[in-house]
C-alpha cells in the first residue's frame, strides 16, 4: 500500500503498517428468513458461492491485510467456514480474523465491541458481508485521503454507487443524501420511504446545516453498498453515543447534524457496480446482474474458490465440469450449472441458477429460479421464479409459482401446486436465541407450529413460514408482503420513478409536511392502507394541535387547506375532520369535569365556529355540515347527545354561519334513522320555535327550552 | 458446500510451505482478477515466476520437475484461460528442458553404448527428432513417442536448474527486444504515400512499427485507426495522438466506415494476442475479424505482427472458449434484469487464417500456412496439454 499522505497525525505509523477491513457479517434483519434460521445470510450462496466470499475477494482486491470478521448469529457456522476456506491458508492475501459477540443485536453493539478490543489501530474499511462489487477501491482510498488532508474533521468516507435511470429496484432502503456539491460532504442524510409503499416522503432539513454551503444537491439516485472507510475515531463514537443502533439512521445522521462532534462525513460516488444484497429482490437481481456480466471483471468463471471450474459460453451460459445433459435438454440464456448436476429429457432451463449435484428428471421447465445444491426435482415440475434451497426434494408435477422459497431439505410430494409467495421451510421457524430472531418469539403460534400438509402433501415435510408475524420492519402490512418476494412483481407495484404520477393520481393522495408538524409524523407510521383515513388522522391531529396550543384561525385554516390540497380531498372530509375534532374537544372538556356540557359546547363553538365558514359555502354544504355535526355527537357517545347538538347548532346559529333557511332545509330532509332520535328531540323543538320567531319576527326565551 | 476442496498438492507440502506458493498464489489470483494484462507484461511475469520457483523447486529426477512445471503451467492456464502467454512462455521452457535432456541422454547413451549398449535407450534418440523428416515417421502417433518419459536410471551430470535459468534469461531476452526484429521488416513493407488501417490500436508492437517506418525509412504515409468501440476507444485516441507526435498523419474512422474506406487502404495492420497453430490468432478487439473479412473482400494485404512468444501450439476446436467476454456495464445504462437487452460484448475477437496474408514475427515473416511449422520448433508435442496427467 502506498503511504499515507496527508499532515502528520498521531496514529501515521500504524496506518502505513497495515489496513484493516470489519465486515459485518449480520445484518440484524429478517429479510431472508425462513432461510436464515438455518445459515447465516453471507454463507447463504449467489450463483453458487457464498455470499462471504464476494466481500472478501473485493477486500482482496482492495489490498487489505487484516480482516475483521463480526459475527452474531450463526458466528460458528461462519467461523468453520473461514477456518476451511482459501482465506485461512498461508498465502491469503490477508489474515482473516473472526470475532464473535454473540450477545450483539445491532451494529452499534458490534462497533462498540471492536472499540473494547482495541483492535482497529489505522483506517479502516467497514463493509457488510453482503456486499457485491467490483468498484476500484484505490480510488476511494485517494479520495479518502485528498478529503482527509483537506479536513481535519472527516472520519469517515461512504461509498454510494449511482443508479441508472433504468434501474428502478435501487434499494431496499432508500435514503435521501444532500451533499455539498464542491466536496461532496454530506450535509444531511435521511431514510426515505420506499417508493412502493404509497407514502410520499419528506426531507426536513434544518436551515444552520445549510449556512456555510454554497451550493448542495439532494440525490435519491445513490445505491448505499455500505462500503465506508473510517478513521479510527469512528468506534469511539459509538462508544460515545451508546443509543446508536443503524450505521446510517442512527451514525451518520447523528455525526453530522450534531455540533457538539463537528466530524463531518463524505461520500465518494462511483459508477462502478455496487450493491448490497439485502433482500430477495436483491438477490434476484444482483444474480442475474453477476450472470449478464455486469460486475465485470468480477464474473462467474474467475472460479473464486478452488474447487470451481466454471467456463463461460456465448449467451451468458456457465458450466462446471462433470455436468451431465441429456441430449433434448435446453440450456437458454443467462444459465449456471453446477458439478455433478444431472439434468433429464426435454427439461428447460433459463435465467437461471442451478448448484451442484442437483437431480433434475424430465420435462421440467425452470425460469428465472434458483435452484441450490443438492436439490432433487422430480419429472415434469414447473418452477417460476423461486428458491429452491440446498436438499429440497420436489416430487413430480409440482408446480412452484412466483415467489416460492423451499428451505432446506424440504420436502414436497407429488403433484402439489404452491401458491405465490409461499414460504416453506423445513422445520417450524424458532427463535434460535440470536438478536435477529426477537421478534418470532413473541409471534409464535400455533399455526406456524403445523405442518403444513395442505401444501406439501401427504408425504412432505414443511412448515409454512409466516413473513408477516416475524418482519421487524415499520413498514405496513402491504409493504411486507411485497417485500419478502422476489422482484418480480415490482413492475405491477410502482417501484419505479414514472409511476409516482400514477400512484398520485389513482390514490388521489400526496402529502407534504409542514416542517412543524411532529404530530404528523407519528401518525405517518402508523396510519395504513386507506388515504382518507390518513386524512382523517391527520387531520384531526392538525385541528387538535390548533384547539391545543391555541393558534388563531387563520394559521389552522392554512394548515388545513394545504393538507387538503396536498391529498387532494374535498371539503366534505375537511369538514368532517373538523367537526369531529371539536366534537372531541367538547368531550374532552366534560369528561375532565373542566366545564359542563353547555359551557363547553360553547366554548369550542363560538370560538371555532368560524372555521366553517372557510369550509362551506353553497347551503347544501351547510346541510351536509349539520350532518355531519349530528353524525359526529352521536359517534362520541355523550351521556345528553341532545343537549351537545343543540348546543353546537345555536352557537353556529348565533354566530351566523347557520342561515335559517339552511336550517329549515336541513331539518326537512333530516334522516329518519332511529338511532338519531334521541338527539333530535331538542332540535325539533328549536327548529319549530325559530319558525314561529321568524313568522312573528318576535323574541322569545329560550332559557326555558335548554334544561 | 462451505468445505472447499484445496489442491491435494497444496496440502501435501504444507510444511514446506515457501515464499514461492504464496507469490504463486498471488500471481494466480491477479490473473483471475484481471489486474495484470497484456501479454507481453503477463509473458514476463510468469517468465520471473518461474525463475523463483525453479530456484525454490526441489526433485529427486527430472522427470519430477517436469511435472512440477507442467502442474504450473496447468494452474496458470486455468486461472485465466485467456491469457496464453503463461503457457506459451511455461511450454517454450519445458522444450527447452526436454532437448536439454535429450542431449543429456544421448551423450550418456553413446558413453555407455560402447560398454553395454541399452536399447530402449537408442530408440528414444531417434524418436527425439524434432522435425517429421521421413514418410516413416509421419505414420507414427503423435505425442506417443519415449521422449515423455526420460529413465530414471541415467545419472545425468548436467545441471538441469541452471540450463532452465539460461533458458529463462534467453526468453526474456528476446522478448524484450521482439520489437527490434519486427520493426526490421517495418520498413521494406510500408511504402510512400501510402494509406494503411489498423484496428488494434492497443498494440504497442503496431505502434513501434509504423514509428520506425516513419522514422527510420523517412516514408510518409497516411494510418486510419477504427475507433474500437466500446472497449477500445481511449486506446484509439491515444494510439493516434502518439503517431501524430511523430509527424505521421493520423484519422480515426468509425468502426462502420471501414467498409466503406478499404477499397482506398493499402494494407491492413493488425497486432495478435495469440496466434494459434492453424495459422489463425486471436486479436486484442471486437470487429477486427470483420474488418479482416472486409479487407479480404477488397483483395488488400492483412499483415499481422505477433512476437515468437504470442505463438501457441494449440488448435482453436471451440473459438467461443478462447475469445474472451467483456462486462455489460459500458455499453448500456444498468437497468433492472426483468425488462433488459441481453449484452454479448466481446474484448478479443478471433481472426480465422484465411484472412491473413502473412504474419510478420521477430524471425521473419511467414504465410498462416506456415506457423505450425515454426511452432514445432519451439513447442514440444506432448506439452500441449498441460493438464493431462501423465503417468
Amino acid at each position: 500500500m502506498a503511504p499515507k499522505k496527508g499532515p502528520s497525525n498521531d496514529r501515521d505509523v500504524d496506518v502505513e503498517d497495515r489496513f484493516q477491513a470489519v465486515v459485518l457479517t449480520d445484518s440484524f434483519e429478517t429479510r431472508f428468513m425462513p432461510l436464515t434460521a438455518d445459515k447465516p445470510r453471507c454463507l447463504l450462496p449467489l450463483a453458487n458461492t457464498p455470499l462471504i466470499e464476494y466481500t472478501l475477494e473485493f477486500l482482496a482486491n482492495a489490498g487489505v491485510n487484516e480482516v475483521y470478521l463480526t459475527c452474531s448469529s450463526h458466528a460458528s457456522q461462519i467461523d468453520e467456514y473461514i477456518e476451511n476456506s482459501k482465506w485461512n491458508l498461508p498465502w491469503s492475501p490477508f489474515k482473516v480474523t473472526t470475532i464473535l459477540s454473540p450477545e450483539a443485536r445491532s451494529v452499534g453493539d458490534v462497533m462498540r465491541d471492536l472499540d473494547n478490543r482495541g483492535i482497529i489501530t489505522g483506517d479502516f474499511i467497514m463493509v457488510s458481508g453482503d456486499v457485491v462489487t467490483n468498484i476500484d477501491i484505490s480510488k476511494m482510498i485517494e479520495f479518502h485521503r485528498k478529503m482527509h488532508a483537506q479536513d481535519k474533521d472527516h472520519i469517515a468516507t461512504m461509498c454510494l454507487s449511482e443508479a441508472t435511470e433504468y434501474y428502478k429496484t435501487r434499494t431496499f432502503e432508500p435514503a435521501a443524501f444532500i451533499l455539498d456539491k464542491n466536496t461532496n460532504r454530506c450535509i444531511y442524510y435521511q431514510d426515505l420511504p420506499l417508493i412502493s409503499s404509497q407514502e410520499k416522503g419528506a426531507v426536513q432539513i434544518d436551515p444552520e446545516l445549510l449556512d456555510s454551503v454554497d451550493e448542495f444537491s439532494i440525490r435519491n439516485d445513490l445505491i448505499d453498498c455500505r462500503i465506508d472507510i473510517c478513521t479510527p475515531h469512528v468506534p469511539p463514537i459509538f462508544q460515545d453515543n451508546f443509543d446508536y443502533q443503524s450505521l446510517r439512521t442512527d451514525f451518520v445522521r447523528g455525526v453530522i447534524s450534531s455540533d457538539i462532534l463537528g466530524k463531518n462525513i463524505y461520500a465518494y460516488i462511483t459508477n462502478d457496480y455496487a450493491t448490497r444484497v439485502e433482500s430477495w429482490q436483491s438477490y434476484d437481481t444482483i444474480s442475474k446482474d453477476f450472470i449478464g456480466r455486469w460486475c465485470y471483471p468480477l464474473v462467474l468463471e474467475n472460479n473464486m474458490q478452488y474447487d470451481q471450474t466454471y467456463s463461460y459460453e456465448s449467451r451468458h451460459i456457465y458450466k462446471e465440469n462433470n455436468v451431465v445433459l441429456a441430449q433434448s435438454c435446453k440450456i437458454g440464456k443467462c444459465t449456471a450449472i453446477g458439478s455433478g448436476t444431472r439434468i433429464g429429457e426435454g427439461t428447460k432451463i433459463e435465467n437461471s441458477i442451478i448448484g451442484r449435484n442437483c437431480r433434475i428428471s424430465e420435462g421440467i421447465t425452470i425460469k428465472d429460479s434458483f435452484i441450490w445444491d443438492n436439490s432433487v426435482i422430480g419429472d415434469n415440475s414447473t418452477i417460476d421464479h423461486s428458491i429452491v434451497a440446498t436438499g429440497a426434494k420436489l416430487g413430480s408435477n409440482v408446480t412452484l409459482r412466483d415467489g416460492c422459497i423451499i428451505g432446506f431439505d424440504v420436502v414436497i410430494d407429488n403433484g402439489m401446486d404452491i401458491p405465490i409467495g409461499s414460504k416453506i421451510s423445513s422445520k417450524p421457524v424458532k427463535s434460535l436465541g440470536s438478536s435477529t430472531f426477537d421478534l418470532e418469539e413473541e409471534d409464535e403460534d400455533e399455526e406456524v407450529n403445523t405442518l403444513s400438509t395442505e401444501l406439501v402433501g401427504q408425504n412432505g415435510v414443511g412448515y409454512l413460514y409466516d413473513s408477516d408475524a416475524s418482519d421487524d420492519e415499520e413498514e405496513s402490512y402491504g409493504i411486507h408482503t411485497i417485500s419478502n418476494r422476489l422482484a418480480h412483481q415490482l413492475e405491477e407495484l410502482y417501484m419505479s420513478d414514472a409511476s409516482i404520477s400514477s400512484i398520485t393520481k389513482r390514490k388521489k393522495k400526496k402529502r407534504t409536511m409542514s416542517s412543524n408538524s411532529m404530530y404528523t409524523d407519528r401518525e405517518d407510521v402508523d396510519s395504513d392502507e386507506d388515504d382518507e383515513e390518513d386524512f382523517e388522522a391527520e387531520g384531526i391531529a392538525t385541528i387538535e394541535r390548533a384547539l391545543e396550543n391555541n393558534h388563531d384561525i387563520d394559521t389552522a385554516l392554512l394548515e388545513l387547506n394545504t393538507l387538503r390540497m396536498s391529498m387532494n380531498v374535498t371539503y366534505h372530509e375537511v369538514r368532517t375532520v373538523t367537526v369531529i375534532a371539536l366534537v372531541k374537544r367538547v368531550y374532552h372538556f366534560i369528561s375532565t369535569q373542566t366545564l359542563g356540557p353547555k359551557d363547553a359546547v360553547h366554548k369550542v363553538f363560538n370560538q371555532w365556529g368560524d372555521l366553517f365558514k372557510r369550509q362551506a359555502f353553497e347551503p347544501s354544504e351547510f346541510v351536509d355540515l349539520m350532518n355531519i355535526i349530528m353524525d359526529a355527537v352521536v359517534d362520541e357517545n355523550f351521556e345528553k347527545p341532545d343537549l351537545i347538538l343543540f348546543g353546537a347548532f345555536t352557537s353556529l346559529y348565533d354566530n351566523d354561519i347557520l342561515e335559517e333557511d339552511v336550517i329549515y332545509t336541513w331539518w326537512d330532509n333530516v334522516s329518519q334513522d332511529p338511532r338519531y332520535d334521541g338527539v333530535k328531540v331538542l332540535i325539533a323543538k328549536w327548529v319549530e320555535w325559530l319558525r314561529t320567531a321568524d313568522e312573528e319576527s318576535s323574541d322569545e326565551d329560550d332559557d326555558s327550552e335548554e334544561d | 458446500m462451505s468445505t472447499q476442496n484445496i489442491p491435494a498438492l497444496l496440502h501435501n507440502n504444507s510444511n514446506a510451505v515457501t515464499e514461492i506458493e504464496i507469490s504463486i498464489d498471488a500471481f494466480i489470483a491477479k490473473l483471475k482478477r484481471k489486474q495484470i494484462s497484456g501479454s507481453y507484461v503477463i509473458a514476463l511475469e510468469t517468465l520471473q515466476l518461474l525463475k523463483r520457483f525453479l530456484s525454490a523447486a526441489r526433485w529427486n529426477h527430472v522427470n519430477e520437475l517436469i511435472a512440477q512445471i507442467r502442474e504450473l503451467g496447468n494452474r496458470l492456464e486455468k486461472a485465466n484461460p485467456t491469457a496464453f502467454s503463461c503457457g506459451n512462455v511455461i511450454r517454450r521452457i519445458l522444450a527447452v528442458l526436454r532437448d536439454e535432456i535429450e542431449e543429456d541422454m544421448r551423450e550418456s547413451s553413446a558413453a555407455q553404448g560402447s560398454s553395454a549398449g541399452v536399447g530402449g535407450s537408442t530408440v528414444a534418440n531417434t524418436a527425439a527428432e524434432p522435425l517429421i523428416s521421413s514418410m516413416f515417421n509421419l505414420l507414427q502417433m503423435p505425442g506417443q513417442s519415449t521422449q515423455e518419459f526420460y529413465e530414471p536410471k541415467a545419472k545425468t551430470k548436467t545441471d538441469f536448474r541452471q540450463v532452465v535459468i539460461q533458458g529463462i534469461k534467453d526468453l526474456i531476452d528476446e522478448i524484450k527486444n521482439i520489437d527490434d526484429g519486427i520493426q526490421q521488416i517495418a520498413i521494406d513493407l510500408i511504402h510512400d504515400h501510402e494509406i494503411l488501417l489498423t484496428p488494434t490500436p492497443e498494440s504497442k508492437t503496431v505502434l513501434k512499427f509504423l514509428i520506425r517506418a516513419r522514422e527510420r525509412a523517412n516514408r510518409t504515409f497516411t494510418v486510419l485507426v477504427t475507433e474500437g468501440f466500446p472497449n477500445n476507444t481511449e486506446n484509439a485516441h491515444e494510439f493516434a495522438k502518439k503517431l501524430a507526435e511523430h509527424d505521421i498523419e493520423t484519422i480515426i474512422i468509425p468502426d462502420s466506415a471501414v467498409f466503406a474506406l478499404m477499397s482506398r487502404v493499402g494494407k491492413v495492420i493488425i497486432g495478435t494476442k495469440t496466434v494459434f497453430i492453424n495459422g489463425g490468432s486471436i486479436v486484442s478487439s471486437a470487429g477486427v475479424s470483420s474488418v479482416c473479412e472486409c479487407a479480404r473482400e477488397f483483395k488488400t494485404p492483412v499483415f499481422a505482427v505477433a512476437g515468437l512468444y504470442k505463438l501457441s501450439p494449440l488448435y482453436p476446436f471451440n473459438v467461443d472458449k478462447f475469445v474472451e467476454f467483456g462486462g455489460s456495464q459500458h455499453i448500456l445504462p444498468r437497468m433492472d434484469p426483468r425488462n433488459r437487452l441481453d449484452t454479448i460484448n466481446k474484448i478479443t475477437d478471433y481472426v480465422p487464417p484465411e484472412n491473413i496474408d502473412i504474419y510478420i514475427t521477430n524471425i521473419g515473416g511467414f504465410a498462416p500456412s506456415f506457423i505450425y511449422r515454426i511452432a514445432w520448433d519451439n513447442y514440444k508435442q506432448t506439452d500441449v496439454h498441460l493438464d493431462e496427467k501423465k503417468m
